[in-house]
Order: C-alpha cells, then structure tokens, then sequence
C-alpha cells in the first residue's frame, strides 16, 4: 500500500532539501550576508514548483491517443515521456507570447508609427543580393534617364543621387577613356582621376578633400616638412597643367587614330558588299577625304545640316543592305570539300540507319499516334490480330479492288496476248549529236542546288554561265523554233495538248523552260503549280514509253531526272503520282507488265533509296516485281525477256541492302530450266516449275547464234527470225543476273540452300548445251565456278545457329515484398510522385489546423483583452464617479450642516 | 379381239377425226389468221372433253396440234397445257384406271386413252429435250404435275411412277438435256429443293443413274444436282413437305435413314464413276460440308479419299480434309499418314491456292505434343526449305506456324540454338565447315536427321525484301516470350492485298514524306558522260546499263 498523500509530500519536502534540520541564527546571518540565502530561496522556490506540480493532478493530461503497450512499438519507452502533456504550462506559455506580441501590437494600434523600408527588393526574399543591386542599379538609371526630358530645368546633378561602389560612381555615361585614364593615373601615383566627366571628379574631389593622405608619394614627403598653403596650390596647379596637355596629346593620337580607320571605310564598305571593286585609280591626295566625315565637314565648311543628311543616308544603307550583317566568312576550297563530304557522309548515314529499318527519332511520337488509330482500329475486333503487330493487314474491302483476272488459282496464269506489245523494234535513231544539246546542261553535279539549276539552266542564269551556253548549233536551232513561254500544265492532257507539236526531242527543252517560268521565287503559287508539274512529268514518263515510236532513252533519262528534281523540292507530288502510278500498275496488269512499268520501275530505282528497309514507293514497287515474277505469265520470249528485265532491275534495288529475294531466284531457275533443250530426268530443287504453253527451249537451229547483250525493247518481243539469238541472250542474261545474285547473297547463312538447286540446274543445262549451244558454254563455265566456289566457302562458313544468346528471362515472383523496418505510421507507396503529393497534402492540412487553432486563441485572447480593458475602463470610471458623487455630498452635507447650525444658531438666538 | 378393239378404236377414231378434222380445217383457216381463233378452239376442244366422253377424239387433236416431231424446238405451248388439264381430270375422274369389273367397250376406251397418255408423255419428254428453254421449263412443269396427278388418283401407280414411269423419263430428259441450264435450275429450284418426296426419288434416280459410265457432262449436272441439297436433315427432322400427297403415308419416305441411305447411294455412285481431275477437286472441297454428313456409313468414302490423297498434288491436299473427318469421326486407320503428309509437301505446296486450309489442316495434325520430335523437326526444317522459294504471304503464314511448334516442342528449339561444348567437334567445325544434315530426299519424316541440323533459311529470310516478312521472320531469333501466335491471323494473305496494304486505295496524305534519293544519278538508261568518269561505268544502277542495251 502506497504512503498517503501527505506522507509523499512531507518525503519529497525533505529530499528537495525545503524542509531540513533547523538553521542556527549564526549560519542564518552567515547565509545572508555572503547572499546564499537568496540563492538558496530561488532553488526552494524551484523546488517548491517542482513539487506542487507533481502532486497537482490536473496540471498533467495524458495524450487522447490510446498508449500503446511498450513491446508494440519499436521505439519501447522513448515514446512514454510524450504520453503526457501539461496543458497548464502550454496555455500559459502561449499566453505568454502573446502578450508579448500580439498585445503590444493592440496597444500600439492607430498610435505608434514606424519606418517603412521602401527600398527596391528589401524584403524580397526570392532575390539574392547581387540581382537586388543590379536591379536598382538599371532603376536609377532609368530614372536619370526620364530625367533628362526636355522639360527638366534642374541641373542634371542637383538633387540627384548616384550609386558608388567605393566612392566611384558606377553611372554608364563615363567615357570609356576613363578607365584607362583611371590606371594610368594610378600608376603616376596622383590620386586624383580628373577625369572629363564632370560628376565623378566632384565625387572623387571630395574623397580626395576628405582623405588627408592617400597616396605614397605624398606621404613620404609629408614628415619632411609641412608645405605651405602656397605651395601646395602651386603644386596642384602644376600637375593640373601637365594632367590637361597630356590629355590634349593623348586626345589628338585618338584623333589620329580615328582618321586613319575612316579612310580605310570605303574599302570596308566594298568589302561588305562582297565585291571586289576595280582598283580605283588614286584619287588626287585630299586631307579630307581621308578624314572624319565630320571633321572633314567642319573644316570644309559644310553646313551641319548637310553631313547629317550624308550621315542618315549612309545609316539607312547599312540597315537595309542584308549584306551588311554579319555572315560567316568565306570558305576556303579545302573546307568547301570537307563540308561537302561531311554532308555526303551524314546523308550515307541516314541512308544505313533506314536500311537497317531504324525509325528517326523525332517520328516516334508520329508512330504511337499510328498505334493509337491501330488500337482504335482493333476496340471494334474483340481478338488482337496477332498479324497487326507486323503490320500486316488484309484488305478490308476486297472485292472491289481486286480485279478480276480470272484466275483465282495461283497454279495457274493467264496469258494476255493483247496486254504484250508485239511490234517490231522499230528503232528511232537518234544521232548522238542530237542528245548532245540537253546532256552539254550539267557539268558539275557535286551540289544539289547546282544540280536543280544545272536542270533549269540557260534561262534562270542566262549571263552566269557564259561558259555553259555554248550548246550545239543544231540543239540551238531546233530551240529557235520553240515558243519561249508555255502554260504550266494541270493535269496530263494539257500537257499533251500543249506539246502536240513539240518534237520529241525538243521536250526536254520544253519541261526545262516550264520549270525555268515557273520558277518558286517568281511567284508564291508557282510551287503548287510545279508540284502539279511534277506529277504530269511522272505520267508522262509512263505515256511516252507506251508509244509505237519508241521515244530515245535519253529523252525519258532526262525528264526523270527532272522529275528527280522536282521530288526534291516537291516530294509529296512525285510520291503520290508514283503510288498512283503503281496502284494502277497493280490493279489493271500485275501479270503483265508493259514497257511503261519497267521504265517506271527502273525510274523508281534511280529516284528513291532503294535501300530502305521500309520506303512507301520502293515496298510496294518491290512487291510488283515479287508478284511478276512469281506469278507473271511465262508463255512467250517477251515474257521471259520482261521477266530478265524485272529481273535485273530487282538486283540493282538490292545492289546495297543485299536482301533475298525468293521469287528472283525462282524465276530465273525456272527460265533456265524452261531455256534449255532436255528436260532433266529428276527434279532439280524446291523451285516450282512453271512451264509456258509453248516451248521456248533452245532447238539444233540456235547452234548457229551468237548471244549479244538484250535490248530493251526485246520485250515487245523479238524479230521475226531471231528468235534463237533472243534465247541465247536471255539465257546468258540470265546467267549472269545468277552470278550477279550469288555475289549479293554470298553471306546468307542459307546461301548453300539457296544456291544448290541453282548448281543443279547448271549443271544440268551445260550437260545439255555442250552440243546445241557452243556460244554460251564459256558464260555457263564461269557462272557455275563461281557458284561451287561460294558454295565451298558457304559450307566452310557454317556453324550450327546460336540464335538465342539472350539472357535467361527472370520468372516472374509471386513472393510478397517485406519492408524491412516496417512501421505501420509510415506510408509505403512504391509510387514515388503519389506519396510525395499525399505527404504534402497532410502536411498542409496539419499546418492548416494548427493555423486555426492559433488564430482562434489569438481572437480569444484578443475579445479577453479588451473585456479586461473595458473592466478597467469601466472600474475607473465608477470609482471616479463614486468620488465625484461623494465628494458632491460632503459638500451638500457641508452645506447641510451649515444650514443646521444656522438654523439651530437662529433657533437658539431666537 | 385386238383386231376388233382395233377397228372400234380407229373407227372412232375415223369418226371424231371426221368432225374434227372438219371441224379443225375450218379453225385451220382461221388459227393462220387469228391466233386468238387458236386459243379459243383449244379451249373449246378442250371444254368438249370434259363435257363429255363423245369427244375423246379431241385428245388426238390436239395432240396433233402439239406434233412435237417436227418443231420441237417451238412447240405449241398452249396445245400442251390444256392437254395436260384434259389428262389430269382424266386421271382425277379415274378414267385412266382399268376397273376389273369394267366392260370390254371401257377397257377399250382405258386403253385408247392410256396410248394418248403414252404419247403425250413422250411428246413431254421430247419438248424437255430438245425444245428451247422457256418450253423445257414448261414441260418440266407440266410432266411433274402429270407426276403428281397419278401418284394421287392411281393407287398402283405410285411405285411405277417414281421408278421407271414419267418420272424416270422427265430425269432422265433434264439430265441429258443438251441446253439444259435453264431447266436443270428449274427442276433444283422448284422441286428437288423443294419437295423432300421428289428429292429423295430424285437420290434413287441418280444412284441407277450414274451405275453405269457416264460422260463427264453428265456427271457435272449430277453433281449440281447433288450438290444442291445442302440442307441435311437431323435425325429429329419431321419430313412434311411432300409433293404428293400419298408420300407421307408411305414409311420410307418419312425416315431420315432412308432418305440418307438414298442420298449416299447417289453421291457413292456419282463418286465411283469416272471423275475428270477438276471434278474430283471441287467434290473434295466440299467433301466435308456437303457431302459427309449424308453418309451414315463414312467409310464407304474411304476408298475414293484415300484414291484421292494417293494422286498427288492440289487433289491430296483437298482429300486431307475429308480424310481427317474419317479419322476423327470413324476412327480410321490410314497407316503412314504422317509420311503421306510430309511428302505433300513440296515444291508446288506454298504457291497453291490451297495453302492455307492445307495449313489449317496440318496444324491440326501436328497440334498434338505426343508426336516424336523427329518428325516435328522433319516437317520444320522441310517447311523452312520451302519458306526459301516461297511467296510472302506463305512465309508469312509459316514462320509463326513454326513459332507455335518450336513452342511445343522444346526439344527443337536445338535447330535454333545450338551451344557446341565438345572441343573436338568445334576444331573440326572450323577447319572443314560443315554440311546441313538434314536429307531432304528422305520420304520418312522420322529419320531425316532434321533435329541435327538448324534452321538457317529461316535466318535468311529475315534479310527479306519485304520489311513486315522480315519483321515475322526475326522472331525467331527474339525471346520467346509470346505461348502462341494466333496462326488464323497469318493465313489467307495474298500479294494482291499486300499490295493494296501498302498502296490502299486512294490517295491520302503521308504521314512522313518518303525520303528521296539525295544524289541524282548522272545517268540512267545511257552512257552520258561516261568519259568524265573514265569510261568505266560504277555509278548506282550501273547493272542495268551493262545488261540492257537502251538504244
């Protein structure tokens, strides 16, 4: 059982030292004089509070939140002392404050003023010392600056104030001399910069007045002898006098200084136009002109008016000549050079990165929004297309587009006969001579805007390039009988229309002039006319391969080299109208292509990179060509022929990114299998063998021919007789597309595979041509060596695969995380930004109660404070009044009793 | 006796042909100038027979009207239909039916009558024959209403009809018809699909029918015919649309089994005769939908699928799908059927048009995870062979095919990755090289030594010049990370809609423009300014020019 209240406070008296054995009177007079009384009575007191609070219950309140039990919490007892709160002593601190803030600040209201530091950024703490004083620098120079209106009578120092920074004003209107002169002054050891500008030697005059001595010099002196007053003005006058002629020399070196730059100004002047004046004879020495434009007006003479008028003009040309501005220099030959393959060099870099089929950084935003339409597309679906994902799609609409060939199996072909073009080769000849007129144009191709104008030349720069305008005589008369203007045409027909009597060799010369007239800068809609241009050059290329007369190459290399171009400058027009163009190719005749196909297919080669892994044009062009060639009809020699061409034209697509291409290689085995006189006994390879409805082998007859390189109008088919050439030729083409595609493709990992029917197919062809074809043997040797020793190497290359080298995949774990030292006040949410915000929320809305819980007590104390003063007011008052009302009634009882004497006087007299 | 009945019947028939002959040369007369005179005579012949039997003699008339001998190709149409009036009140009345009780004078009567009904039947038949389309359909109309007319009214006549009475006969016509579209349509549209009666008379005509060889013409009307009756019935179903009457008292006709066990005899006949190679194609394709669930013995089809998978070419493939049906459905047992599957697949498999329900198929097939890896690397190495000198949209529908089994089959994933610890093995390797040891002339899919070798084409092709073809290839080589591609995504892919994948339709702005070539070519087709260059030809596109002679 616990000792009663009063046994603890009478144990705790005595441990605190209150209650102790009686002082005698001796140690208490002791104790008093040395002064431990007092201290002794501080630490009683001390103790004393100590005590009472500890035994006052209602001093001490326990926290509203339940207590935890120690082992429950990781801090154990730590956290017991907060378990408590002393409300008493808070409320009393708080009360505290307050009086010593908020109350004084009530009693200083609408009484006590106060100073209001108005000085720019004072109590800005967003700004740091040195941005503080370089803005109040740029004010007060704006305000001295608005000073100096018209209107300003005051002087421009009076009343002014200007920053210093140690004594030296820090104002811009100081000459830049100043500086100099500032340390050249130091260095003469005078410590006086009289300077030109007016205020900063007031400013320094005064420091220099204020300091006694300064400099070294002086001060040696000083201890010598005290100078007179005399003498020491004569001395100041001395140094002022030498001070002002050197400023006058150094003044007239500046002068001269200036003068000689200003002659040099025209030749500037020249310089800044760029060209080269011719060396002017020189002019009869004149002072003047070698002078200061406004020196030399002064001295002239002439009116200030005048040289104003000079100085504008010469302003204004500087201000409007775009030369004038500042341009880098000009490049030397060598850096010229450099650039240039600099540019070349990032263009082939470009190129690699798109055939390797890497997208360009700043599209990737362009594909997710393609993705996003892609998604959209496939909410309707309720299965992902796993296809989508390699962008394969299938015609939504198929039965409209498709046309209808008639043969829906793929075993099977159609033969058109219509569709191929049986006409003789009627060839257009076309002497050398005559194409020499448009090919003189280009002479230098190394820069691509060189190259645009090299197309449009002769009209754009007629006097630029006297060197070039030496065309034939006989291109130059045929010019003569064009017009010099045509309309630039909408659309094909009126092109046509307008070239009707154009011969076709003039044409070129008629598309240049167009483009010439044309020309962007010549007018803003020329760019859309041109685009248009560019289009009906792409169909035309296509119309003019189709004609009986078969037009000369090197008309159609021209125009496609201007279609080149134009794409250029007009990619949008020359890609739609070649998409066009193969849309229409691949709807109206994917078996059978014309002339015009192959040309625009050829065009396609030389206009975009063929390269790319992935091209709008190139993609779909190199489908045609598959689809050709994989299912295209092989039932004449015109068709073989179109197929070596497609063929070859495939190759020169692939010349660079060496991709495979199984329908090449299918075609062109199945043509030497279809070219040769046997039929072999067992199947070569996993080619299908497609074979034409006549035969197209090589016969006894073709003993006799020799091969010779394939035209190109061999397509239309061959002339009546040679037919056995046009095997042989097909057949060493077709040799040599082989060797050609075995160079390509000699690092495919599957080169053996590919390549061994090939071989087979050789072999078996020499075994049946030794006798029949003796021409060919030599081509067919060389092709099959080259083969069986790819083939050799191939096989020494080859290596089981490792294609999966990748590092192991984590199997996904389904192991709950643990938080090491969890605390369960703590919040743990992986999500870094949420966290963060739900932390600044509850610290806001902590802050926030707390605010209210301030400002309520402050309006509390506020409303008890002025109750109290009211109290006191109210108290003062009544006790003035008391005193009024009582000292009216003394003297009222004065009076009465006065009045009673008197009257008990009279009553007694009476 | 007959040479009396003879004598009455010609001397009525001299009698009525007394006053109708007067009487049809005065109408003669008017018919050339009126053909409403025509008309109205036919009616009234027509009339008078009804009226009364006095005028039976107008039957002959008018059957000389109609005189189908000479213009079959037009005939009198009118004449034909009031005939065939007269003929059904005929047969209605029951003046067609001999009555034992009936005296000589009746059956002489039933006889005459029975011989013009004879004739008239013929005079159908031949108008169905050769007669031009409209007058086909006519006949066909008529003689089938003449069909059902007797099956109703005579009782014994029902079986005799069907078999080998009009029936036969009008079959038989729209059959052998020469220009018989028209007619054949007619006859599907309007009464094999139709009535399930004739439909099943029609089955049991086809089945004597095609007993014997017939030409292919003939066979491919069968097969339309055939062909026409999809609709199968349940085993639940309750036959109700009968052409005649009589039919649904009669048990046979009720039966689903009958009605398939006729339908089966039909098709086995017309399957037994000899097909041309384009006829059997289209009959395998519709072997399982069409054909099969008629069958309540399918393994009577076995013979002609297996002879067909045995011919090789498109026709396996096709007969694959029939022969899957047997093996699920019937249990059958086709020994070597893996290696009959492996060697369709050849040269010609990945440019047919059959392609991708040959894939759905094999899919099907090689979907177990029982089969000895052996053979799934055979079929992947094989397939991957082919993928070489395929056309994309094959490849395209292979790769992920290949994915799927490389998925299943852990076992050969070695064709794709093939770690070599054995430092011998390794030396020899880089001395020598190595050959692939998969034998592509091996017929037996499990000993080929595909799980040895690797699959290097597939490699290759992700070279392909076409970027989403070589995007599909090179999953392979990525982290298998996908169970399994959906492989009906990848199949049915043709150039025609690649292309219009990558062209559409019209033209729409790029999204980015397509990048032009930077350098323009100094020459193209000739050999302009050849000699700057010193006379030797390495620009872009210089292969063409050494190839092509563009003068």
């Amino acid at each position: 059982m616990p000792p009663s209240q009063l046994k603890q406070l009478k144990a705790s008296l005595r441990d605190s030292g209150v209650l102790g054995p009686q002082q005698s009177k001796k140690q208490k007079k002791q104790n008093v004089k040395s002064g431990a009384s007092a201290q002794n009575r501080n630490q009683r007191e001390a103790a004393l509070q100590a005590i009472r609070d500890r035994f006052n219950p209602f001093e001490v309140k326990a926290t509203t939140k339940n207590v935890k039990f120690d082992y429950t919490s990781r801090d154990g007892g730590a956290n017991a002392s907060k378990t408590t709160a002393r409300p008493g002593v808070t409320k009393s601190l708080g009360e505290e404050r307050r009086r010593a803030t908020l109350l004084r600040e009530m009693d200083r209201r609408n009484k006590v003023g106060g100073i209001l530091d108005r000085r720019f950024g004072e109590n800005d703490p967003t700004m740091t010392p040195e941005e503080r004083a370089a803005e109040r620098f740029a004010r007060e120079s704006q305000k001295k600056a608005r000073k100096e209106s018209m209107f300003n009578l005051e002087d421009e120092d009076e009343g002014e104030f200007t920053l210093t920074h140690k004594g030296q004003s820090l104002t811009l209107d100081n000459e830049p001399q100043d500086d100099f002169e500032g340390f050249d002054d130091n260095d003469m050891g005078s410590q006086d910069g009289l300077s030109d500008s007016e205020t900063a030697r007031k400013r320094k005059r005064v420091f220099v007045e204020g300091e006694p001595v300064v400099d070294g010099a002086e001060g040696e002196e000083l201890p010598e002898r005290k100078k007179s007053k005399h003498e020491v003005m004569k001395e100041v006058i001395a140094k002022s006098k030498f001070h002002k002629a050197e400023r006058q020399q150094i003044k007239e070196d500046d002068a001269d200084l200036r003068e000689e730059l200003d002659k040099g100004l025209p030749d500037l002047f020249e310089m800044l136009r760029g060209v080269k004046p011719p060396p002017k004879p020189e002019p009869p020495k004149d002072d003047f002109s070698s002078m200061n434009p406004e020196r030399a007006a002064v001295l002239e003479g002439i009116s200030q008016q005048n040289h104003e008028k000079e100085y504008d003009q010469r302003l204004k040309q500087l201000t409007f000549d775009k030369r004038s501005q500042p341009t880098d220099r000009t490049k030397t030959a060598e850096e010229k050079i450099a650039e240039e393959a600099e540019r070349l060099k990032k263009l082939e870099e470009d190129r690699v990165r798109r055939m390797r089929g890497e997208q360009p950084s700043e599209s990737e935003d362009e594909e997710d929004e393609q993705s996003e339409d892609e998604e959209e597309d496939s909410d309707e679906e309720s299965i992902p297309d796993d296809a989508k994902a390699f962008g394969l799609q299938q015609p939504t609409n198929e039965t409209h587009t498709r046309p209808d060939m008639g043969v829906e199996d793929e075993d099977d072909f159609i033969i058109d006969d219509d569709l191929v073009e049986t006409r003789s080769n009627a060839s257009l000849e076309i002497g050398d001579s005559d194409i020499e007129g448009f090919e003189e144009e280009s002479e230098e191709e190394s820069e691509e805007e060189e190259e645009e104008d090299e197309l449009i030349n002769g009209l754009t720069f007629p006097d630029g390039r006297s060197g070039e305008a030496s065309a034939p005589a006989d291109s130059a008369q045929a010019n003569e009988k064009l017009a010099y203007t045509y309309p630039c045409p909408e659309d094909h027909e009126s092109f046509l229309h307008t070239i009707k009597d154009v011969p076709v060799i003039d044409l070129p010369t008629v598309v240049q002039r167009i483009r010439a007239l044309h020309h962007p800068r010549l007018h803003s809609d020329n760019k859309r006319k041109l685009g248009r241009f560019a289009e009906v050059l792409v169909q035309h290329v296509s119309y003019m391969a189709e004609q009986h007369e078969h037009p000369p190459f090197a008309i159609l290399e021209n125009i496609l080299r201007h279609i080149h171009s134009l794409a250029k400058s007009h990619p949008e027009n020359v890609n739609m109208a070649f998409r066009a163009r193969l849309r229409k190719l691949a709807t109206e005749r994917p078996l059978n292509l014309s002339p015009s196909d192959l040309v625009i297919l050829t065009g396609i080669a030389a206009i975009f990179p063929t390269s790319d892994h992935f091209h709008a044009i190139v993609t779909p062009a190199h489908l045609c060509i598959a689809r050709y060639l994989g299912q295209g009809a092989i039932n004449s020699l015109s068709d073989f022929a179109t197929g070596a061409y497609a063929a070859s034209v495939f190759l020169q697509y692939q010349a660079i990114s060496k991709r495979y291409m199984p329908e090449f290689i299918n075609y062109v085995l199945n043509a030497l299998y279809n070219l040769s006189p046997q039929e072999p006994k067992k199947p070569l390879g996993f080619f299908p063998i497609r074979k034409p409805e006549q035969s197209v082998a090589l016969t006894t007859k073709s003993k006799k021919a020799t091969p010779r390189k394939l035209r190109f109008w061999d397509v239309t088919g061959p002339e009546s007789g040679k037919e056995e050439e046009l095997k042989l030729s097909l057949l060493t083409t077709f040799l040599t597309l082989l060797s050609t595609a075995s160079d390509l493709w000699t690092g495919q990992s599957a080169y053996t595979e590919i390549f061994e029917p090939a071989q087979a197919v050789l072999n078996h062809l020499r075994k049946s041509t030794t006798s029949s074809a003796p021409a060919i043997q030599v081509s067919l040797q060389s092709t099959l060596d080259k083969i069986s020793s790819h083939l050799s190497s191939s096989r020494l290359s080859r290596r089981p695969l490792l294609l999966h080298n990748h590092k192991p995949l984590a199997i996904k774990t389904a192991i709950p995380k643990f938080e090491e030292n969890f605390n369960p006040d703590k919040h743990y949410d992986p999500d870094r930004e949420r966290a963060e915000a739900s932390r600044l929320r509850a610290e806001y809305k902590r802050e926030r109660k707390g605010a209210m819980r301030e400002l309520r007590k402050d309006a509390n104390f506020v409303a008890r404070e002025q109750l109290r003063e009211k109290k006191e007011k109210d108290a003062e008052y009544e006790k003035k009044y008391k005193r009024l009302v009582a000292e009216v009634q003394n003297e009222e009882g004065r009076a009465a009793n006065e009045y009673e004497r008197e009257k008990r006087a009279r009553q007694g007299k009476s | 006796m007959p040479a009396a009945t003879h004598a009455a019947v010609s001397s009525k028939k001299r009698k009525s042909a007394k006053d109708g002959s007067s009487s049809s040369k005065r109408r003669a007369v008017a018919a050339d100038s009126n053909e409403d005179a025509t008309m109205s005579k036919i009616t009234e012949l027509e009339i008078q027979i009804s009226e009364s039997r006095k005028h039976y003699n107008n039957i002959a008339t008018l059957l000389s009207m109609l005189d189908v001998g000479e213009n079959a190709q037009n005939p009198n149409l009118p004449v034909a239909v009031s005939l065939c009036r007269v003929f059904s009140r005929l047969i209605a009345a029951g003046n067609l039916t001999e009555s034992s009780r009936a005296d000589d004078n009746e059956k002489l009567i039933v006889a005459w009558l029975k011989e013009r009904f004879q004739e008239y039947q013929k005079a159908l038949v031949t108008i169905m024959r050769e007669g031009d389309a409209s007058a086909q359909v006519t006949a066909l109309t008529l003689s089938m209403r003449l069909v059902g007319e007797q099956v109703t009214h005579i009782p014994s006549a029902d079986s005799y009809v069907w078999s080998s009475g009009l029936f036969m006969n009008v079959f038989e016509a729209v059959i052998e018809a020469p220009e018989g579209q028209a007619l054949q349509a007619e006859f599907i549209e309007k009464f094999v699909k139709v009535y399930e009666d004739v439909r099943f008379h029609t089955f049991t005509r086809i089945s004597e029918y095609a007993s014997t060889k017939r030409t292919t013409q003939t066979l491919e009307t069968l097969i339309t015919i055939l062909s026409a009756n999809d609709t199968i019935p349940t085993p639940s179903h309750e036959f109700s649309t009968f052409y005649t009457k009589t039919s649904a008292s009669n048990k046979k006709l009720t039966s689903v089994n009958s009605h398939k066990k006729r339908a089966q005899d039909a098709w086995l006949a017309v399957l037994s005769n000899n097909l041309s190679q384009s006829q059997r194609k289209s009959l395998l394709r519709m072997m399982v939908h069409h054909i099969e669930p008629w069958f309540t013995r399918p393994e009577l089809l076995m013979d002609f699928l297996t002879d067909s998978y045995d011919i090789g070419g498109a026709t396996s493939l096709l007969a694959l799908s029939g022969l899957f049906y047997l093996i699920r459905e019937k249990n059958l047992d086709y020994p070597q059927f893996y290696t009959k599957l492996y060697s369709l697949l050849d040269a010609d498999l990945l440019h047919s048009k059959h392609r991708s329900r040959f894939f759905r198929l094999m899919n099907t097939f090689l979907n177990s995870s029982h089969l000895p890896v052996s053979l799934v690397a055979s079929f992947i190495k094989r397939l991957a062979r082919l993928a070489l000198n395929a056309p994309p949209p094959a490849i395209v529908a292979i790769i992920p095919w290949m994915y799927n089994l490389f998925k299943n089959h852990p076992t050969t994933t070695f064709m794709m990755h093939r770690a070599n610890h054995d430092a011998e093995f390794k030396a020899e390797l880089d001395a020598e090289g190595m050959d692939d040891p998969f034998d592509p002339d091996e017929p037996d899919p499990t000993r080929t030594d595909a799980i040895e070798s690797s699959v290097w084409e597939i490699v290759t092709l992700q070279t392909h010049y076409h970027p989403n073809v070589a995007a599909i290839a090179r999953i392979i080589s990525e982290q298998f990370t996908k169970q399994a591609y959906n492989l009906e995504d990848f199949l049915d892919y043709t150039y025609q809609g690649m292309l219009q994948g990558e062209l559409g339709t019209e033209d729409r702005p790029f999204k980015r423009v397509p990048v032009v070539e930077y350098h323009i070519p100094k020459r193209i087709f000739t050999d302009r300014g050849l000699e700057e260059d010193g006379g030797i030809d390495t620009a872009p596109g210089s292969l063409m020019r050494n190839l092509w002679d563009f003068t």
